[in-house]
């Protein structure tokens, strides 16, 4: 019988351009943030799983000695850009199988001292056979919008949209990369990356840290020092993996996105298309969360366009999708985002977002790592169910 | 000198480049890379063969940025050979030669030349144009 767990703290930096700061800083900050939050001491943790993906060894040792953390098992774990739901995924596992009763999730990323070190441009995976053929995240995902164009006759505007909303969404924000509007206009006036992808329609470089501190029901009834906050328990948590590619496969229907929000929302008890309020998900290209809406199972298969045009996935619609702005406006240090939508959805569910889904009870977080170039990259998905 | 681009992709047979592939004898499934086992159903059992030369075009991109080695505008896209197998490569066309579902041929050549000279050689795809009779 797996626990109940409950989120008692959340944290994190600004997103957006850090230069002068060490992902260990970044680290250092946003959990130092979650425990002023949570109201406990930084002793209390009884372990701590970091999401990075580009970080220099003990990551997660050397941020949390800082706060005077030490002495308990810690963990960085890489899976792309779902490095942070894997953190999440981790401790909510310790602490529901009875490991543990209170622990830290972190997600971090400096892009820039990445490119400090490897220099500026499109990331391709060292030694990947297709990389070296010239795929691209931006390639891909133009060949994803192409098949939105062909196959569920999405208009320019229809892949502009995403972006557009979330945006918009981004506005009250206070720690998102960008607090600007865009039109359909300047996105498509923007530089072209990979036809029909604008720079407009790609989510920005960030620098970042994300913390959540999750626990057990009765640590939570003893430590819930915000008393005005209800509970909010993790009723899912998956993370989801691809298998080999043959030429049966469509990018629009990808595995590792259905299987795991089919059974996130099992774990859950909840219905996607019924239940769920809110969404927070992988925004890295506008057409990219387009093509998502169905995966996520808040439409039928081949209705994610017509979803989008009756307004149900913009703020006041049936289920408002990155109300937060999104990769597209937050901005996405890699590590991070995937412990970032978890805490935007915990905020949705107490009351607390800034830019608030009136009365949410059920929200989702999910993030999609990988290159998505066949058996040599896999894809990961990570979902969660976040339940009031 | 000239090297390949990814070791045991590509073979020299019969007097002509090829890629190699695998034939799964459990599944039936064909798979490229070679991997240690059936990347589908985890099978040892196998034979080496080399791939289907011709194929047709899943889906394309078209990057107007460099990308590595290759210089914009850089065609490139998924080619589905008859044997189920999924395939990216480069594409030798203009961008409006193109279009999803065509018939697409395996060539190889010199991808890109390094900063020291030597030249690498790999598989790129070049659109079969069938108004002016034909393949290779
Ligand atoms: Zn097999």
């Amino acid at each position: 019988m797996m626990r109940s767990v409950y989120v008692l703290g959340i944290g994190q930096t600004v997103f957006g351009r850090h230069a002068d700061m060490t992902v260990n800083d970044l680290a250092a900050a946003a959990t130092l943030a979650s425990v002023r939050d949570a109201g406990i001491s930084p002793k209390e943790f009884q372990t701590a799983f970091c999401g990075c993906i580009y970080s220099p060894p003990t990551v997660v040792e050397s941020s949390l000695i800082r706060l005077g953390i030490g002495r308990i098992p810690m963990y960085t774990v890489e899976n792309a850009c779902a490095s942070g739901s894997s953190a999440v995924h981790l401790l909510f596992r310790e602490i529901a199988l009875g490991g543990c009763d209170v622990g830290l999730a972190l997600g971090v990323e400096s892009l820039s001292a990445y490119n400090k070190k490897f220099g500026k441009g499109l990331i391709g995976i060292e030694g990947d056979l297709d990389a070296k053929s010239g795929l691209t995240m931006p390639s891909f995902f133009s060949m994803l919008c192409n098949r939105l164009i062909q196959e569920r006759g999405a208009t320019l505007e229809d892949i502009c949209y995403p972006s557009i909303k979330n945006h918009k969404n981004g506005m009250t924000n206070p720690y998102s990369q960008y607090k600007k509007e865009v039109s359909f206009q300047e996105i498509m006036k923007s530089p072209m990356i990979a036809d029909p992808i604008t720079v407009l329609q790609c989510c920005p470089q960030s620098d970042g840290a994300a913390a959540v501190i999750l626990c057990s029901e009765e640590y939570f009834k003893k430590n819930n020092k915000k008393a005005h906050r209800a509970p909010v328990k993790i009723g899912g948590s998956v993370i989801s993996v691809s298998g080999a590619h043959d030429s049966s496969f469509d990018p629009l229907a990808l595995e590792a996105n259905i299987m795991g929000v089919i059974d996130a929302c099992e774990m859950a008890g909840v219905n996607p298309r019924k239940d769920i309020n809110v969404v927070e998900m992988h925004d890295a290209f506008s057409g990219e969360e387009l093509s998502a809406y169905e995966m996520l199972g808040l439409c039928d298969a081949g209705e994610g366009v017509s979803l989008a045009r009756s307004g149900a996935v913009a703020m006041g619609g049936r289920c408002p999708v990155n109300p937060s702005g999104g990769l597209l406006s937050m901005g996405h240090p890699l590590g991070a985002s995937g412990v970032r939508v978890v805490i935007d959805i915990a905020r949705q569910l107490w009351g607390e977002a800034p830019n608030q889904v009136k009365g949410a009870k059920v929200g989702m977080a999910q993030m999609l790592g990988g290159v998505l170039s066949g058996i040599a990259s896999p894809v990961v998905a990570g979902v969660h169910i976040l339940v009031k | 000198m000239t090297i390949i681009f990814h070791p045991g992709v590509m073979e020299e047979r019969n007097g002509r480049w090829v890629q190699i592939g695998r034939k799964c004898s459990s599944c039936g499934k064909t798979s490229f890379p070679v991997t240690e086992l059936c990347p589908f159903c985890s099978s040892e059992n196998g034979e080496m063969v080399s791939l289907s030369r011709t194929g047709t075009l899943f889906s394309f991109s078209i990057t107007r940025v460099p990308v590595g080695p290759y210089k914009p505008p850089i065609v490139a896209g998924f080619i589905d050979l008859p044997e189920g197998t999924r395939i990216f490569g480069q594409i030798h066309a203009a961008p409006d030669e193109i279009k999803t579902g065509i018939l697409m041929t395996m060539k190889t050549g010199v991808l890109w030349t390094e900063k020291d000279g030597t030249e690498v050689m790999g598989y790129y795809y070049e659109p079969i144009k069938t108004d002016v009779g034909g393949a290779e």
